[in-house]
């Protein structure tokens, strides 16, 4: 049965012309923008702006469907199109049963209202009497753990207990459909993995129908049935979630190395010493790759060189999982280069050791002139990519192993017979 | 692919209801229809434009009763007392009270009204219900003024009694007009709203615009001058404008003065009509494009 039916959505805004910049604007033209009839300008230099373009897919009841994508490529429109805040400029959705949005946490929230205020505002919101949303409280406030603080004003919330409370309202609402747009990226980790279970869950149980926007590649292909990925405005790929989302990271990836040189905030890969070539990240037999598998040793290749004479280098990368640095490593000793060489850095990341999640390394070359004058080349985000394991969707479940890394520890038990009795 | 279903829009109420999104929104009937559904989402709106008139505040709802008195009491003691303009038989503040408490409905209303869409910004964009809850919403300051208003009136009434012996509001059946004409004066004021809502959130301007006309539009309304001012020939152009006549029922229905012709009612009621139906069209019709640019 289907429970979305989206056909040939298209979204059209009008934005006024860009203004000229700042540099290329005379005195002249600020004097008559000044006198310019109102009105006139704005009407004569709209501009078009697709942000959804022809698109079409199907959703079965109880599919928690992933939609990626970068930013700006039309992700939130689509679900402000399906929950009717804006509406399309052409093509048609159907659906089935109520729609329920957490399109940005606290949104229909009022922060001078307490959480049980709250909570039947957001019940009428949805078009749930008084009397309905008065049964179900007792199940929100459970869910949100906020027994002690449900006559608190909610600004007076922590960002961690404000979510929990709007997911609990969400997802106790009867929802047939529920938009979920990033709200996993706050809370903390244990609420993320409890909400993520109960929307497969209720996925699994109740049939409900999730949409779930999500930058976490981990998290998506964890809990999704399927995935779209939707790229300017327009659905770009479809399908079984570690297709898309491996396809997906391999371009992320491709384009952040693509350009001859690497690139990221705050990289300053070239300077007056040398420069940092390329930043690329190898399979055991050499070729590039963009999600490793667990079981595989990895190999990250840092290529430089310097412009000067009489210098030493070391090379170091960091190595980040969902923000936290979980480690930072460096080659032992200094090597001394030559000019115009390109050297060759490889550092072995051992099969085994990384959990599967998405990690982003930074690369940092540091070049000593003469034992003196220290010059550092670093590339921020110079990799992002996503380990994925032997069953990318039911290994993390069990969560007997959980964490930044997942080594394999040795564990031993055995029975000890002579046990001490006081 | 699933067959259309039968009614274009439905309300999502009972869990599997099948429901239909397209770029022309629906027929008024079945918007009012779940207009219906969000009815109690009325309440949290008309609440929080209250708790607007004075948050943060440290007199609170003091305010609101100073808001209105305090103007009522000035004009009054102007127009009557200094001016001496003629009230055709009840007391000067007693004629003027009256004429006010529609027009004062009216006017404070149709402020708060424009600006609900544009005040509910973050939620319009972030979450849907039918918009048109915000403008029905809006007129909740108005309906409370009036209340205090009302109640100015029956203290007033008191006090003439006690002094001069006379009751110059009675119950008596014609006060049933004098309801019929707030009820139309709601009706009025959401169908204007309606419109301004829906502009106000393209161009800020019409906010400024209405603040300057309403003291206009005052003028135009008998509401410091009896009706009788103006020549008889010519009472019916004043018709055309609904507030006149509303503002002269309310008085008839209270203290028994006002002149109410057949002609005027019949041209008012048209008026309000025309603005409620083509206000409907219009906040269907452009309300989605509108929020885009809010």
């Amino acid at each position: 049965m289907n429970s979305l039916v989206v056909e040939g959505i298209s979204k059209r805004y009008l934005v006024p012309k860009a203004q000229k910049t700042q540099k290329t604007e005379t005195r002249f033209d600020r004097l008559r923008d000044l006198f310019a009839i109102p009105l006139a300008r704005e009407l004569i230099g709209a501009q078009e702006l697709w942000a959804l373009r022809d698109m079409s897919f199907e959703v079965q009841a109880g599919t928690v469907l992933g939609v990626i994508g970068g930013n700006g490529a039309g992700k939130t429109t689509l679900l402000k199109v399906i929950s009717k805040v804006i509406a399309p400029t052409s093509g048609r959705i159907q659906g089935r049963g109520r729609v329920v949005s957490l399109l940005e946490l606290g949104a229909g929230f009022d922060d001078e209202a307490t959480a049980r205020e709250n909570i039947f505002m957001n019940a009428a919101i949805n078009g749930i009497p008084r009397a309905v949303a008065l049964e179900r409280l007792d199940d929100i406030v459970e869910f949100a753990e906020i027994q002690d603080s449900i006559d608190t004003p909610v600004m007076y919330f922590s960002s961690g207990m404000y979510l929990r409370l709007a997911f609990s309202v969400a997802i106790n609402m009867q929802p047939s459909i529920l938009l979920a747009d990033e709200i996993l990226a706050v809370g903390d980790l244990a609420f993320q993995e409890r909400c993520l279970l109960k929307v497969r869950e209720l996925a699994r149980e109740t049939g409900l129908t999730v949409l779930f926007v999500s930058h976490d590649m981990e998290a998506v292909s964890r809990i999704c049935n399927r995935v779209i990925w939707i790229k300017d405005g327009q659905l770009h790929r479809a399908g079984e979630p570690e297709d898309v989302v491996t396809e997906y990271q391999n371009a992320a990836w491709e384009m952040l190395t693509s350009s001859d040189k690497p690139e990221g905030k705050g990289s300053s890969h070239a300077g007056r010493y040398g420069e940092i070539v390329d930043v690329k990240l190898l399979s055991a037999d050499g070729r590039e790759i963009g999600s490793p598998p667990k079981w595989e040793d990895l190999y990250v290749r840092i290529r430089f060189r310097t412009y000067r004479a009489k210098t030493q280098a070391r090379c170091a990368l960091d190595l980040f999982c969902k923000g936290v640095l979980v480690l930072r490593s460096s080659q032992p000793d200094l090597i001394w280069v030559v000019p115009d060489m390109v050297y060759e850095a490889l550092v072995k990341i051992p099969a085994s050791l990384l959990s599967e999640t998405n990690y982003t390394v930074n690369v940092g070359v540091t070049l000593t002139r003469a034992e003196r004058e220290e010059h550092a080349l670093v590339v921020n985000r110079a990799l992002t990519f996503m380990v994925y394991g032997a069953d990318a969707r039911e290994a993390a479940v069990g969560k007997h192993r959980m964490g930044l890394v997942d080594p394999t520890l040795e564990w031993s038990l055995e029975k000890k017979a002579d046990v001490v009795r006081a | 692919m699933s067959s259309v279903p039968d009614r274009a829009l439905s309300v999502s109420d009972a869990g599997d209801e099948l429901w239909l999104i397209e770029p022309r929104q629906h027929g008024v009937v079945d918007r009012i229809r779940e207009l219906w559904h969000y009815r109690y989402l009325w309440w949290y709106f008309a609440s929080d434009a209250l708790k607007a008139m004075y948050r943060r505040t440290k007199l609170g709802w003091l305010w609101l009763v100073f808001r209105v008195t305090a103007p009522v009491g000035i004009s009054a003691l102007i127009f009557g007392g200094l001016l001496g303009v003629a009230s055709n038989g009840p007391p000067y503040f007693l004629f003027f009270a009256c004429g006010m408490t529609t027009w004062i409905l009216f006017e404070r209303s149709l402020l708060v009204v424009t600006r609900s869409l544009e005040r509910n910004r973050k939620l319009v964009t972030k979450v849907y219900f039918p918009r048109m809850i915000l403008p029905l919403s809006g007129v909740a300051p108005g309906l409370l003024y009036l209340f205090i208003l009302l109640l100015v009136i029956v203290g007033t009434v008191v006090y003439h009694r006690r002094r001069e012996g006379i009751w110059y509001i009675t119950l008596r059946p014609e006060l049933l007009v004098a309801v019929v004409s707030v009820v139309f004066t709601l009706v009025f004021t959401v169908s204007v709203g309606l419109w301004t809502s829906v502009l106000q959130a393209r161009y800020p301007d019409v906010r400024q615009g209405i603040r300057y006309l309403m003291p206009f539009w005052m003028y135009f309304t008998p509401i410091i001058y009896p009706v009788t001012l103006i020549p008889e020939p010519w009472r019916w152009l004043m018709a055309l404008n609904p507030m006149a006549t509303i503002v002269e029922a309310f008085k008839w229905g209270t203290l028994g003065y006002g002149h109410l012709h057949p002609t005027s009612i019949v041209i008012s009621l048209g008026m309000i009509l025309l603005t409620m139906m083509s206000g409907i069209w219009f906040f269907n019709r452009e309300e989605a494009s509108s929020i885009d640019k809010l």
